[in-house]
């Protein structure tokens, strides 16, 4: 038996750190190879997943990326095969995968059926040329359109859409276009993604160059207001900063970060939450690889035993990213406090600015808070 | 030993005119030290004095040279050589007879040059004119012969030529000092007379003090008696530099060393008194030295009000080797409790607070330093203010005095114009231009001292590309028109960020402050409202705009850490403000007043 504390994970996440091509925001473990490398990855991963614990049983399945459409119809089957001989469907409620309308053809369609595959994410960004060009996606807003229909003509119940909005030179037009187009499609789920300025990706080169500007903080918050009215509006819920669902298809493997409870991630840089420790594999996919054939039993580079108050802090600003924020019952059975035995002088602070809201039971962020989130988050760290 | 073979000197030069290395050569060539534990600068003891390349405080070595079958007790007293530091200049030199005069050969003859051999004239010394570095490409030795005997009178026969680096010329040297420089008189049989030219603090020891020895002698277990403080001790310890201390049975007159004495605080000795014995007391003490007077003030705060108690540890901790430096606690309305902090110059400042830092684990904040201002109020009395907090209400002043210094650069003539702008927007007032050479001058300026105390030294460097030099001597005190600049933040006076300036640049300052500040602090949750005041008149006005979404859409897959980590650097940068009402002020922005030139 494990204490109460250490759950057993029920999600497991794979990594495929594979594109067709790098777009200009990314900054996620992804890089363009061959597909003799992919072949050989694929088999590192599949060793990986036969090292984990036989006891896990993952209630979720999410394969990520990267782009796992990327995979030749072959090697998507040969993947999917050894997820489904792992872990039997039958235990799975939520198997997601990722797709790029661009990658994304009938065959590979057919496949994420034909393995109990029950939820697809659609990397769609934009419908409007204009604004896929300038985030360096390889497909067109017409390819978008004809990867959801492929997906459900094959019977997909539960389809997400991934929006980019803030870009520079977009107006509040554009994105509220791109908000009616997706809406007509009527997907189970929406994800609405501020355009973020990572470090070392292009669009930082070109924004610390001076070849493009930022869109002004003003606009963006515009634009994230109309998304959060319109899609409200036509049936969704706002569950999440950046999420938006109809009601029942609230991701479920996301949940488990948002909630942070522990997980499984396999796959090169993928992050593991196991026990009360943090971890993190191998990110460079060539070292990756060589490990796992190494017969090694896991080629982690990071391990943090994440300390009792860095894990209050995580577990309140996580589930501050929720509308519904955390209630003092959860709280109280995690952590046998309650959160303002914990926190009760930083909450009457932001109360006061009207940045969160907490009536003994529940503590959320107010609207006002939601937009700066981040600077609320700030004040539940431990320093 | 009779006092026929000691000889007393120090070596005085410019900042980095090679005084440390040939130092430290004439330590190698008398085997005073192995090479084995030689390490460059051996005079610089603190880590910073060697990082910086600056020698801060004086300190003493005894040499032994062997000349024509001899034995000669040579005694190097080491000088400071930036302008902040001329009064421990003044003390080393009262203890010795003689000094080495020392001329970088490619720099020539500079501000501190001239105002250290000046010092040392006033002191009566022999001076040994030494022209260094002329291993250099660079070098013009007889350039500079001829700009010394223009300044200093020095006879071009009497100086000789070194290179420190490849020891030409050492030899030479040590001659000259035991030709040239008197040994000290002979009179041990009178009652102990010697002078405290410095001091150090040691853990375990206590207090140690540098002694020179006029008359008399002095051994373990006498009972000394300071004629200044009116304070005896049992003297524990006595013995020389070599350069590290050595125990002797005694010292007598004419030598140099050092005297333990279980003396628990620096505060119980003064530097510049007189050493004699209880019982058989000389008739008078030596001349001494006047004190230093702090120059330069700046408020400095512990960034967390929680840290008041370790800061003032820190500080005494920091005083007991350093008695120039003084500290009073005081109260801002903005920054708590904290200190009011006077140094002898802006080097000095920047030294002390650098100390305090790597010595304490403590988050500081620093206001803008100011000088010491002199009002007559209406009713007649005079108060000095070290604080522009402290100035009294407008109607009850009459006359506002600021301190005055002269200034002299030493500089290339095609940088004159430069200069002479550079100290016209500074309030100078022109006092004259001597010629050392065709290419060389002497520029005088009397200059407020508020004016130069923050960046113009580096301005000055700027305008001469380097070649200018610059030394400045208080002058007193002159009637200006000053005001007191307010800060305002979000309606609230913030008198950490007060200033006194000159009414005809107060609207140019205030407007520049504001727009300074605001680039300063960053965006808050509501509007903040920076204003610039004189009394009760708003002279210019900004607002930072407040944050309108700071949300990260992605939460990074499972990369938690990632996300905390963020966070954690938003909240450490938070830490080292300061909060005023509810605005946060970083640090840098409480100096920002200083740079409102840019």
């Amino acid at each position: 038996m494990t204490s109460k504390k250490h759950i057993l994970p029920t999600a497991l996440y794979i990594h495929i750190p594979f594109c067709a091509k790098k777009c200009n925001y990314c900054d996620f473990n992804s890089m363009v190879s061959e597909s003799r490398v992919v072949d050989r990855y694929l088999h590192a991963l599949s060793k990986e997943l036969n090292t984990l614990e036989s006891q896990y049983t993952f209630t979720t399945i999410y394969i990520g990326g990267g782009t796992p459409s990327l995979l030749s119809a072959i090697q998507l089957e040969g993947l999917l095969r050894g997820v489904i001989r792992y872990n039997p469907t039958s235990q799975t409620q939520e198997y997601t995968v990722e797709a790029n309308p661009g990658t994304l053809t009938a065959d590979k369609v057919r496949l994420l059926k034909e393995y109990a595959v029950n939820r697809v994410s659609l990397g769609i960004q934009s419908f409007q040329d204009r604004q896929l060009q300038f985030l360096g996606r390889i497909h067109s807003g017409d390819d978008a359109r004809n990867a959801f229909s492929l997906l459900r003509n094959a019977g997909f119940k539960n389809i997400n859409i991934d929006l980019i909005f803030g870009c520079p030179e977009q107006t509040p037009d554009d994105w509220k276009k791109d908000l009616e187009i997706a809406i007509a499609l009527n997907p189970e789920h929406i994800s609405t993604y501020a355009l973020t300025y990572e470090e070392e990706t292009p669009l930082t080169r070109d924004l610390k160059n001076e070849v493009i500007r930022k869109l002004d903080e003003y606009t963006e918050l515009e634009m994230y207001k109309t998304a959060i009215e319109y899609l409200t509006l036509k049936g969704y819920n706002h569950y999440e900063i950046s999420n938006f669902a109809k009601s029942g298809y609230e991701c479920s493997h996301n949940y488990v970060y948002w909630r942070n409870t522990s997980y499984v991630g396999v796959g090169a840089g993928a992050h593991s939450f196991i026990d009360g420790m943090r971890m993190s594999n191998e990110k460079d996919v060539f070292r990756y690889i060589h490990g796992m054939h190494e017969n090694k039993k896991d080629v982690k580079s990071f391990r943090e035993c994440l300390p009792q108050d860095h894990f209050v802090s995580e577990t309140v600003i996580m589930a501050l990213r929720l509308r519904q924020g955390i209630t003092n019952t959860d709280f109280y059975e995690r952590f046998g406090s309650t959160i303002q035995d914990q926190f009760g002088d930083t909450i009457s602070i932001l109360r006061k600015a009207g940045l969160v809201s907490y009536d003994d039971e529940r503590l959320k962020l107010t609207e006002k808070g939601l937009f700066v989130a981040d600077t609320v988050m700030a004040e539940f760290i431990y320093i | 030993m009779s006092t026929e073979r000691i000889r007393n000197f120090c070596i005085i030069a410019h900042i980095d005119h090679g005084k440390s290395t040939l130092a430290d050569r004439l330590l190698e060539k008398t085997h005073t030290i192995t090479s084995r534990e030689f390490r460059h600068q051996m005079l610089d003891d603190m880590d910073l004095e060697r990082e910086r390349g600056i020698t801060i405080k004086a300190s003493a070595v005894a040499l032994k040279l062997v000349r024509n079958g001899q034995e000669y007790n040579l005694n190097l007293i080491d000088t400071p050589g930036h302008v902040d530091f001329s009064y421990e200049v003044s003390r080393s030199l009262g203890a010795c007879e003689g000094a080495l005069l020392l001329v970088d050969a490619s720099q020539g003859v500079e501000a501190q040059t001239v105002a250290n051999a000046y010092l040392a004239m006033e002191h009566n010394l022999a001076i040994i004119p030494v022209i260094s570095k002329i291993d250099l490409p660079q070098s013009r030795p007889y350039d500079v012969l001829t700009e010394m005997e223009k300044t200093l009178g020095i006879s071009p026969e009497e100086a000789f030529m070194v290179s420190a680096k490849t020891g030409a010329g050492i030899d030479e040297i040590f001659d000259a000092i035991i030709k040239h420089i008197p040994p000290p008189k002979d009179s041990s049989d009178a009652p102990l007379k010697a002078l405290i030219f410095d001091s150090v603090y040691d853990e375990y020891r206590g207090v140690i003090i540098y002694l020179r020895i006029f008359d008399g002698s002095v051994k373990v277990g006498d009972e000394i008696y300071m004629m200044k403080t009116n304070r005896s001790f049992k003297v524990e310890e006595v013995g020389v530099f070599k350069p590290k201390m050595v125990a002797k049975d005694g010292l007598s007159a004419g030598e140099v060393g050092y005297c333990i004495a279980n003396i628990k605080s620096i505060r119980d000795i003064k530097v510049g008194d007189t050493v004699t014995h209880a019982r058989e007391r000389a008739a008078e003490a030596l001349p001494g030295y006047r004190p230093p007077i702090p120059m330069v003030y700046c408020g400095i705060y512990p960034a967390n009000n929680a840290d008041f108690h370790p800061l003032r540890e820190a500080l005494e901790r920091l005083s007991l080797n350093d008695s120039s430096f003084t500290f009073e606690p005081e109260t801002s309305q903005a920054l708590g409790f904290g200190f009011r902090c006077g140094f002898l110059g802006l080097l000095h400042m920047e030294i002390v607070q650098e100390r305090l830092e790597r010595e304490s684990n403590i988050n500081i904040v620093q206001t803008a330093p100011n000088v010491t201002y002199e009002i007559l109020k209406i009713n007649k009395e005079i108060v000095k203010v070290d604080n522009p907090e402290k100035v009294p209400p407008v109607n009850e002043i009459e006359e506002f005095r600021e301190p005055i210094v002269r200034a002299s650069f030493v500089l290339p003539t095609e940088y004159l114009g430069a200069i002479m702008q550079l100290a016209e927007a500074r309030r100078g007032n022109y006092k004259g231009t001597e010629y050392l050479s065709e290419k060389r001058a002497i520029l005088t300026y009397e200059l407020p001292l508020s004016e130069i105390i923050f960046d113009f030294f580096d301005k000055m460097k700027s305008a001469t590309r380097g070649y200018g030099t610059l030394d400045y001597d208080f002058i007193g005190y002159e009637h200006a028109d000053l005001v007191k600049l307010d800060i305002l933040v979000s309606g609230k006076r913030v008198d950490a960020l007060s200033t006194i300036v000159h009414r005809k640049d107060a609207d140019m300052k205030g407007r520049k402050l504001v727009k300074k500040l605001k680039n300063e602090i960053s965006r808050h949750l509501f509007e903040v409202v920076l204003q610039a005041a004189i009394g009760s008149r708003i002279i210019a006005r900004e607002s930072i705009r407040p944050i309108a979404k700071n949300v990260t859409a992605k939460c990074y897959g499972g990369d938690i850490t990632r996300k905390r980590k963020l966070l954690e650097k938003q909240k450490e940068g938070k830490k080292r403000m300061k909060s005023v009402g509810n605005v946060e002020i970083p640090q840098k922005a409480f100096l920002s007043v200083l740079s409102v030139d840019e």
